[in-house]
């Protein structure tokens, strides 16, 4: 069962590839953690306002409809896709067993997207926003960022080229698709919505463009990280490894005809919508096989949870993408989709994407990478266990209040001779929820960026243990202070 | 051998994303792109020469098309639907003038071609504020429009609307507010929005 122990040549060769891709995935990655910052700040403000609408009356830059699409395309574009592009750089190098090259260039374009991140952002604070959820931005920015990130993930082509182990894993299948499938959903987006010659059309794609961002680009990612780090951790192979080729065929196939049950009877071709529901559903069974498949691999060994951050991060976010799939084939049947659309289901299930299962198991990839690229292990146990206990109060308080204050929201609209007020007023109490939530996440985040930057500045612990979550169990007290957790 | 491994793969994914890509976009797109109006046969009446739908007279007047890029820039979307569904999706057509005018037996639940003056469909995110389908029918003086967006509770106790002050300057002669060019234009262009023309029977 036990996977056979690296040479020492094959570790001298793994810890030069690390060093090769030291600065470029460090800069997406602290920059990553900058933007989830300011998204999750944006997020409680959002949600505050949504509560309290008079607060700061008169003010233009805070108003919900300005910072709540700030906070997503801050979430998104700043956070989840540079943290990603960094994540699926090194796994790619790692996995290719090839030295990043052109790192100066990554970095120089890493600049050029973190600057039309910028600007996106602040063009829709400032009142030049589409309305356009996720494609809010300006016209012109968007070919900045289609070029960019071409630029940045085409150093992968060669790389996945001269591979040593023919074979291809999982995991670079995983990582191949993602590079390749949010170049197609992003052009398509931005050329047929800016064509405008069919707006009913652009609304619709717009739909299907973030559905596909989730299912084409951020579930692809997660999941080569997640069948990276859980063999290794656990030591053994994938419990089923055609389950996995399987779960990615599935996905290439399926993805794509999802998002229009956003709009269960809106004026489309009602087969549009009830195909996009079909195909959530069985989406539903791939995503649910894979995270089997995945937990069986950790059979026996699941009290490694405990110790390594990577793992317990990368877990928990393997079991909201079950969860995701789930509410999302549920919420795709037209019995409880007809009365949870529109509602603050909507933004429970984004937020459980881009946060819930996305960023959780982002971050088990970060834990597992920083150590090994800069040398140097996580200053303090302890805050990683905050950073992981705050973020999941956080998202599962979120993701809570708004599926229940979704399902009141959507049965208080259904009731059509109630004055329509009173549906604002029963839900704001769950909208409390979600500002708590921003405010719990915002913190864990504080601690991780805190963190990152440490670890950016050479500021590392250096040991030749890695820092865990607890100290093993059995060891003695000196082993404990080793691992920072006296 | 190697590299062809890397051609099948993106063979591959592309085979999988041509597929909803012809027919779930590209086609409805095309098919739908600059649809001509529909004349009205014979029998169907309507109002002031109005001879096909959709109109952009019956729809349309003043700045409007400069109020909806402030309508999309305020972020209006994230809290306002404009789609009316048909009631086996929702009793959006039961609400009172939400689907327009019902005692002139024109209600209905919104059409494709209804949204063809804008740049893409508003339908919106979520259903925080009412529907604003035919909100051009509900409140149909510009007072009672500015009254809605700058001080939304006078209306609504309960309303969860902000007041959009930025949208106003306070009045060089003393009390009251004076409407900035945007309010004008957002409020022609919620005006505008009445999306109950009779469709053409056979449509």
């Amino acid at each position: 069962m036990t996977v056979p122990q690296p040479t020492p040549e094959e570790m001298a060769e793994r810890a030069s590839i690390d060093r090769s891709t030291r600065y470029p995935v460090m800069f997406f990655f602290t920059s990553a953690a900058a933007w989830l910052l300011a998204a999750t700040l944006l997020g409680f403000l959002s949600s505050l306002k949504l509560r309290v609408p008079e607060l700061w009356d008169g003010c233009e830059f805070v108003t919900y409809g300005r910072l709540f699409p700030a906070h997503m395309s801050a979430l998104v574009y700043g956070w989840a896709m540079q943290a990603g592009i960094g994540v699926m750089l090194w796994l790619m190098a790692r996995l290719t067993r090839n030295e990043l090259k052109h790192g100066v260039t990554i970095i120089v374009i890493g600049h050029v997207w973190n600057a039309a991140v910028t600007l996106m952002v602040f063009s829709v604070w400032f009142g030049f926003g589409r309305g356009i959820p996720l494609l809010d931005f300006p016209r012109w920015i968007w070919p900045v960022v289609a070029l960019s990130y071409a630029l940045i993930v085409v150093w992968m082509v060669p790389m996945f080229r001269s591979r040593r182990d023919s074979p291809v894993y999982v995991s670079e299948m995983f990582i191949v698709g993602a590079a390749v499938w949010f170049p197609w959903i992003f052009l398509t987006a931005n050329i047929f919505i800016n064509k405008g010659t069919a707006p009913v059309m652009g609304a619709g794609i717009d739909a299907w463009y973030i559905t596909n961002l989730i299912y084409f680009w951020m579930a692809p990612v997660a999941l080569a990280v997640a069948y990276y780090i859980i063999p290794k951790i656990a030591g053994r192979p994938i419990y089923s490894y055609p389950l996995a080729h399987l779960t990615f065929w599935l996905l290439a196939f399926l993805a794509g005809w999802t998002g229009f049950s956003r709009f269960m009877g809106g004026p489309f071709p009602a087969w549009m919508p009830a195909v996009s529901g079909a195909a959530a559903i069985f989406i539903l069974l791939a995503i649910l096989a894979t995270v089997t498949n995945l937990m069986l691999t950790l059979k026996g060994c699941s009290k490694l949870w405990e110790y390594s951050p990577s793992l317990r991060f990368t877990v928990f976010g393997m079991l909201m993408l079950g969860l995701y799939a789930l509410l999302s084939a549920m919420s795709s049947t037209f019995y409880f989709g007809k009365n949870l659309q529109f509602s603050h289901f909507v933004v429970g299930m984004d937020t459980l994407a881009f946060y819930g299962f996305f960023s959780m198991t982002i971050f088990g990839a970060i834990y597992f990478i920083v150590p090994r690229i800069t040398g140097a292990e996580w200053p303090s146990g302890a805050r990683i266990r905050s950073h992981f206990w705050w973020s999941t109060y956080g998202i599962m308080t979120l993701v809570v209040t708004m599926l229940v204050g979704g399902v009141a929201q959507g049965g208080n609209l259904a009731v059509w001779d109630q004055e329509f007020s009173t549906s604002f007023v029963n839900s704001s109490a769950y909208v409390v929820g979600r500002a708590v939530a921003w405010a719990l996440i915002s913190y864990s985040n504080f601690l991780f960026l805190y963190q990152l930057a440490l670890m950016f500045a050479g500021k590392g612990r250096k040991s030749d243990g890695p820092t865990l979550i607890h100290a093993e169990p059995g060891t003695a007290p000196s082993a404990k202070a080793a691992a920072g957790l006296s | 051998m190697k590299s062809d491994t890397f051609l099948k793969l993106i063979g591959g994914l592309a085979l999988a994303f041509l597929l909803p890509w012809v027919f779930l976009i590209l086609i409805p797109f095309v098919s739908a792109s600059n649809a001509e109006p529909i004349p009205y046969g014979e029998g169907e009446e309507v109002e002031g020469g109005v001879t096909a739908y959709p109109d952009s007279v019956f729809y349309r007047h003043g700045s409007s098309d400069y109020g909806r890029q402030i309508y999309a820039a305020e972020g209006c979307v994230y809290c306002h639907t404009q789609v009316i569904r048909p009631t086996y999706a929702g009793p959006d057509m039961w609400r009172p003038g939400w689907g327009g005018r019902e005692a002139d037996g024109l209600a209905r639940e919104t059409q494709p071609m209804d949204y063809t003056l804008e740049e893409v469909a508003p339908l919106g995110y979520q259903r925080i504020g009412q529907d604003l389908s035919n909100v051009g029918h509900r409140i149909t003086t510009r007072e009672l429009m500015h009254q809605h967006l700058s001080d939304p509770k006078s209306l609504d106790p309960d309303s969860g609307m902000p007041a959009y002050l930025h949208l106003y300057k306070k009045s060089p002669y003393g009390e009251g507010l004076v409407p900035t060019p945007k309010a004008e234009a957002l409020v022609d262009y919620l005006l505008s929005l009445k999306k109950d023309q009779p469709v053409p029977s056979g449509k």
